[in-house]
């Protein structure tokens, strides 16, 4: 069976690195990047993840034009939005520009699974 | 208790120079006065002014008609006694010119003449026939003055130069006051005249000028020229007492002038009776001893009295009613600007609070993911000695992770309170919005949502981010409330002209009506369960919102039956379009 792969966007390393590694014990394949730059190198490297697990507010790009440019890339990429700063509007803006859900930070790793696996399965298992 | 009465005098009027510094309560008691003392200013100056005036011109009127009243009085007096004299004078002509000296001393027919003019002139008190060498020839009275010669008397001389003459009161022979009227006539048979005199008591001249009294007169006499009475004087004594008139009368008609007399002024009117010596002096009580002026002026004073009482109480009604309205007016623009303050506060603290909840969920994630990640790996070591002990530290750190993070989350709901940024909005728009937002979520759970958005809706005038954070949260409520399997419905629809109607409507358990009333009371909140953890502001929140943006929010909850919430929004009018803020 196919790894699902999960590519986590955010600029504190510390935590997409272990979110990426619990993900993996997780029969996920995860790969961390503390920028949207950082994840566009890895797409030209025929790397492409199913779901996108995103930071907001970051340095430079921020989430709402990191999601912008993805979706741009590749419309099929589910991204799910992960902040510590969650605002209604952020949020409501973010669906509507095509995210698949939004969490708060710190997130509990079971609904985050639950949300990726949902995201995964969008276009059919 | 506080004082009524300021200490300083520019205190009556200004409070102080520094009023700014008083409290709302020391400011309206300094209102109050100033009011009160400037309404009684603008009162009373008027009625003070009405009644000086009225009192002046009614005393000027009053002091004229009494100085005419006391001319008219005395030159009635004058011409009373005038008339009197001549009559005597008259009949005394008269009998001299009918008679002859022959027939006159005849002692039968002058007694007969004197019966006749006494008869007739009441004040008579005897008659003599003197000849031309001054002795009396014939003489008809109570007295014993036959033979008497009166050569050397004053009136005599002064009668035998005139036709007829008026004397002054003197005593004479008899030795009792009184005055004669002589008639000198020459004798066609010898040399010289011979008089006829008659003679006249003084209290028959103050009988008469007691006649002429009335009650105005206070005083009336005769004076001669050096100020000798002439008749009594109800002030300066009997006949002979000296007054003493500090200017003399004019030659003819009356002459009028004030007087002091026992500390108040008197009116005093002079005049000559013409054909006698004598000066008529009459004294006449003051204006301010008249009846109509005591009644004036005690009806002025009950008129000013009332008039003060009266616009006293009004005043004190109107200041009062006004320093209390204008406190209200204080107190509820000074509430304003604390609820201002206190929001731009709580603006403040939103926006920290939200910088410090988000820097604080990042290493919170952080903590959160690598204490996930050692019990992941934890959980794969079978063989480690101490991985329970590890794996319930490692829980103890997800609570406190947990725990940490509902306050974090509660300081990010608390700073969503933003500024309102106004621009026109269609509340369906709006509502799907948030709707896709949670539909996941809801349907995650089974829970139906249906929309019923009447057509042709009128926009609104408002926030679209606070919008979506009051239909968040009941939204949000409402899929808490009716769980698993619930129907959530949400219509929108234009109930009065200028008003929109939304209305969420949940199967859910209901509210009970205790927690009804309180359910928008900040940190008011139901969710305290395992599952459930809630902050108690939200509906709190969202009902400042409401009603920041002039719109309305109730709850009508029936316990197992359901929750509806309606909200109600002013709709954008062409008024409003024209000036309102709208960035379309």
């Amino acid at each position: 069976m196919t790894k699902i792969k999960v590519l986590i966007i955010d600029d504190e390393m510390e935590f997409a690195t272990t979110l990426a590694e619990r993900l993996d014990l997780r029969d996920y394949e995860s790969k961390a990047v503390e920028s949207a730059d950082q994840a566009f190198v890895l797409f030209q490297t025929g790397w492409t993840p199913e779901v996108i697990i995103l930071d907001l507010k970051m340095p430079g790009v921020d989430g709402l034009a990191t999601l912008a440019m993805i979706k741009q890339h590749n419309p099929a990429i589910e991204v799910i939005m992960l902040t510590g700063h969650g605002s209604t509007a952020s949020g409501i803006e973010g669906m509507r520009r095509g995210l698949f859900d939004y969490l708060m930070k710190p997130v509990d790793i079971n609904e985050l699974v639950e949300k990726i696996n949902e995201a995964a399965n969008k276009h059919g298992p | 208790m506080k004082r009524f009465f300021p200490r300083s005098r520019e205190d009556w009027f200004f409070c102080g120079t520094d009023s700014a510094s008083l409290s709302i309560e020391d400011r309206s008691r300094c209102l109050k006065r100033s009011l009160l003392i400037t309404m009684m200013l603008i009162t009373m100056i008027p009625l003070c002014l009405t009644v000086g005036i009225s009192f002046i011109q009614y005393r000027k009127l009053l002091q004229e008609e009494t100085f005419i009243n006391a001319s008219w009085s005395a030159e009635n007096a004058r011409q009373t006694i005038e008339a009197y004299l001549e009559r005597l004078q008259a009949a005394i002509l008269v009998v001299s010119d009918a008679y002859t000296i022959q027939e006159l001393v005849k002692p039968k027919t002058f007694g007969q003449i004197f019966l006749n003019l006494k008869a007739e002139h009441k004040g008579l008190v005897d008659l003599s026939l003197i000849g031309p060498d001054g002795t009396q020839l014939s003489y008809a009275g109570p007295y014993d003055l036959a033979g008497k010669n009166y050569s050397d008397s004053p009136w005599y001389n002064q009668a035998l130069t005139r036709k007829v003459f008026v004397s002054e009161v003197f005593l004479g022979y008899r030795n009792i006051p009184h005055f004669v009227i002589a008639a000198s006539k020459r004798n066609p048979d010898a040399r010289g005249c011979w008089t006829l005199r008659a003679s006249i008591d003084t209290e028959t001249l103050d009988r008469f000028l007691s006649a002429v009294n009335n009650e105005a007169v206070d005083d009336i006499f005769l004076i001669n020229e050096q100020g000798v009475l002439q008749s009594s004087s109800r002030y300066y004594g009997r006949v002979n007492s000296k007054v003493v008139l500090k200017i003399k009368p004019k030659k003819s008609g009356i002459t009028m002038l004030t007087d002091q007399k026992g500390g108040q002024s008197a009116i005093r009117a002079i005049g000559y009776v013409r054909g006698t010596p004598w000066i008529l002096v009459q004294d006449h009580q003051g204006y301010f001893h008249k009846k109509t002026w005591l009644s004036f002026r005690s009806q002025l004073a009950l008129i000013f009295l009332i008039c003060f009482v009266l616009s006293g109480a009004v005043a004190y009604r109107v200041a009062t009613f006004l320093a209390a309205s204008i406190r209200k007016s204080e107190e509820s623009r000074e509430l304003i600007l604390q609820e201002t303050e206190h929001t731009g506060k709580l603006a403040s603290i939103g926006r920290l609070a939200a910088g410090v909840a988000h820097e604080i969920n990042n290493p919170l994630a952080i903590i959160n993911e690598k204490t996930g990640l050692m019990k992941d790996l934890l959980q794969q070591a079978n063989d480690f000695p101490y991985r329970e002990k590890f794996l319930a530290q490692l829980d103890s750190l997800e609570n406190a992770v947990s725990r940490s993070r509902v306050i974090t989350h509660r300081l990010l709901s608390f700073a969503r309170r933003m500024e309102v940024k106004l621009e026109r909005i269609a509340l369906p728009e709006v509502i799907e919005e948030v709707l896709g937002f949670l539909d996941k979520g809801a349907a995650y759970r089974n829970i139906t949502i249906e929309k019923f958005f009447h057509p042709n809706l009128p926009a609104i005038q408002s926030d679209r981010g606070q919008l979506q954070q009051i239909f968040l949260n009941i939204i949000n409520n409402a899929i808490d409330a009716v769980g698993e399997g619930g129907e959530i419905s949400i219509s929108v629809q234009e109930t009065a002209r200028g008003t929109l109607q939304v209305d969420i409507s949940d199967n859910g358990p209901g509210i009970a009506p205790e927690i009804a009333k309180n359910i928008f009371e900040p940190f008011f909140t139901t969710k305290k369960g395992k599952d459930q953890q809630g902050t108690g502001l939200g509906l709190s929140i969202s009902y400042g919102i409401v009603k920041k943006l002039g719109g309305d929010i109730t709850v009508n909850s029936e316990p197992g039956v359901g929750t509806t919430f309606s909200i109600l929004f002013p709709a954008v009018t062409d008024n409003t379009e024209e000036t309102g803020n709208d960035k379309n």
